[in-house]
């Protein structure tokens, strides 16, 4: 048997927070439309607005832009969680 | 839920375990985005999920409401540790391995017995099991961490020799990677300053990029194997995404600079260090453009060069010392004074210098009002706007003056912002490392 000392680093421990809970519907809810900033992304999300607001108008949308593509928006991810039920976050790039 | 490119599924799945989500809520649109009209979005919208083969729309509100397993809910972790040794039954078939796991650059390597491990560990006096750093592939992904030995075990690798060891654990430390993921295909460059230069024997001076010089070559293999090893990968589709990838990244421009034939101080000097410290310093850099002595339009010439780059990356000039000296008889007796020529010279209109990745750079500086960007931002469009400030104006001499010609590369040292070490120096002692 050959044996070399293994080139890789240490990965981190993984540490999961844990998922929210699946909505019971999606019907009369609020949903955020969240881009995170990456070019076109605010396009794609104007068009996914536009989508639920011509075939689901009762569900309430709102479209909101992180401040910084590579790190979530502390103050707006308090702003979803006390006045939404969903993000839908994009475009990943 | 994440909206993403379908060519980032496998990224993004490994990324969601790695978090201990992997049921996380996932939906993909066709690739590309940027540059795609508002029509075409709205098909991506109305069309299929690429990925997982059914309608856009009804993935989402599928995943909306389907039920999370309950132990994602609370979160669940796993063991992931790397073992200390790999074993093969001889030595083609660990060559074999070791490029299946893509553990290499595809170019022969040294293999790391114990016994080529400890002669590179004589070449410091850290002990082995010191933490040297952490890296990722790109901003948003999980740091893995290093130690003494882990460097020792990717140098060995390279073919480096124990000389050469304090440079390379340098390099680990700075938290720069070698093997960057962006999709917009980064290479990198590695400056050697102070005495080191000499005591290794790395070229300053005639093909001072070029691969004519062990130390210059080693040293910048050493970086991109152990990069791609220590940040826990650089594979295409999964921890690499650059869309074109850069051959820059074999050795990663890696030189030194020419201090003695050089009129100026040299970089390590303009960041705060003495001249008899030793520093290596990496610049993350797109490509570069070339032009010979400072003939009769030489300004028009280097104002067309610096336009036309992206103003969100700096540019680093890498002069012969020729041309240096040619600069400094126009009155450029100091780098900064060329610096600030081109800062103040080198402009474009308002309207191009926002267009696409500077605005995605900085986007959020100019909501902030961080001047000067938030004035560039409220420009009218035909103002014309400087395309660097002076501080992202790089200047070094390289080169043996068999001509006078000099190179421009677009790049230059992460900004503070993007470190990985926050408040570190972009130029990181070397000797600290010896």
């Amino acid at each position: 048997m050959f044996r070399v000392l293994n080139p890789e680093g240490y990965p981190p421990a993984v540490s999961a927070s844990g998922m929210a809970s699946a909505l019971d519907t999606v019907e009369g809810k609020k949903l955020f439309l969240v881009d995170v900033g990456f070019a076109n992304s605010d396009n794609f999300m104007a068009q996914l607005n536009g989508w639920f607001e011509e075939h689901r108008p009762a569900i309430r949308t709102e479209v909101v832009r992180w401040r910084n593509q590579h790190i979530p928006d502390p103050e707006l991810c308090e702003r979803i969680k006390a006045e939404g039920d969903a993000a839908i976050i994009g475009v990943g790039t | 839920m994440g909206v993403h490119l379908n060519v980032f599924a496998q990224l993004v799945r490994n990324t969601v375990k790695s978090r201990g989500m992997p049921s996380a809520r996932q939906v993909f649109v066709p690739t590309p985005l940027m540059n795609t009209p508002p029509a075409v979005l709205r098909q991506y919208v109305e069309g299929d999920d690429p990925v997982h083969s059914r309608p856009f729309m009804a993935e989402v509100f599928d995943q909306l409401t389907r039920p999370v397993p309950a132990g994602e809910l609370r979160g669940e972790g796993w063991d992931r540790s790397t073992p200390r040794y790999v074993e093969a039954s001889g030595e083609a078939e660990m060559h074999g391995l070791f490029q299946e796991r893509r553990y290499t650059d595809f170019l022969p390597i040294v293999l790391p017995t114990e016994e080529h491990v400890e002669r590179m560990l004589a070449g410091t006096s850290h002990p082995p099991d010191e933490m040297v750093g952490k890296l990722r592939p790109t901003i948003g992904m999980e740091h893995w961490h290093f130690d003494v030995e882990k460097v020792a075990v990717n140098a060995v690798m390279a073919g480096a020799a124990p000389e050469h060891f304090p440079v390379i654990l340098a390099l680990a430390s700075s938290g720069d990677t070698g093997r960057q993921s962006s999709m917009s295909s980064m290479g990198n460059m590695v400056l050697v300053n102070g005495p080191i230069r000499h005591e290794i024997g790395m070229n300053s001076g005639i093909g001072a990029m070029g691969p004519y010089n062990y130390a210059n070559s080693v040293i910048g293999r050493a970086f991109g194997l152990l990069s791609q090893n220590l940040q826990g990968g650089s594979v295409p589709g999964v921890t690499y995404a650059g869309s074109q990838g850069c051959n820059f990244s074999y050795n990663c421009i890696t030189f030194a600079e020419n201090e003695e034939a050089s009129p100026w101080e040299p970089y390590h000097l303009q960041h705060g260090y003495d001249r008899d410290e030793s520093t290596v310093t990496v610049s993350y850099i797109w490509g570069s453009v070339w032009a010979e002595y400072l003939r009769t339009y030489w300004e028009e010439k280097l104002q067309a060069m610096i336009c036309g780059l992206e103003p969100g990356m700096g540019c680093t000039l890498v002069l012969d010392p020729i041309v240096a000296r040619e600069f400094v008889e126009k009155g450029f007796d100091t780098k900064d004074k060329l610096a600030l020529w081109i800062h103040e010279h080198a402009r474009i209109p308002q309207r191009r210098y926002w267009d696409h990745v500077m605005l995605n750079l900085i986007h959020e500086e100019v909501e902030s009002g961080v001047e000067p960007f938030a004035s560039y931002w409220n420009a009218p469009p035909d103002e014309l706007i400087p395309v660097f400030e002076p501080d992202r104006v790089n200047i070094v001499v390289a080169g043996g003056e068999t001509n006078g010609h000099f190179s421009i590369f677009m790049g230059s040292p992460m900004r503070a912002k993007f470190r990985t070490n926050k408040g570190q120096k972009a130029a990181v002692s070397i000797d600290a490392w010896r």
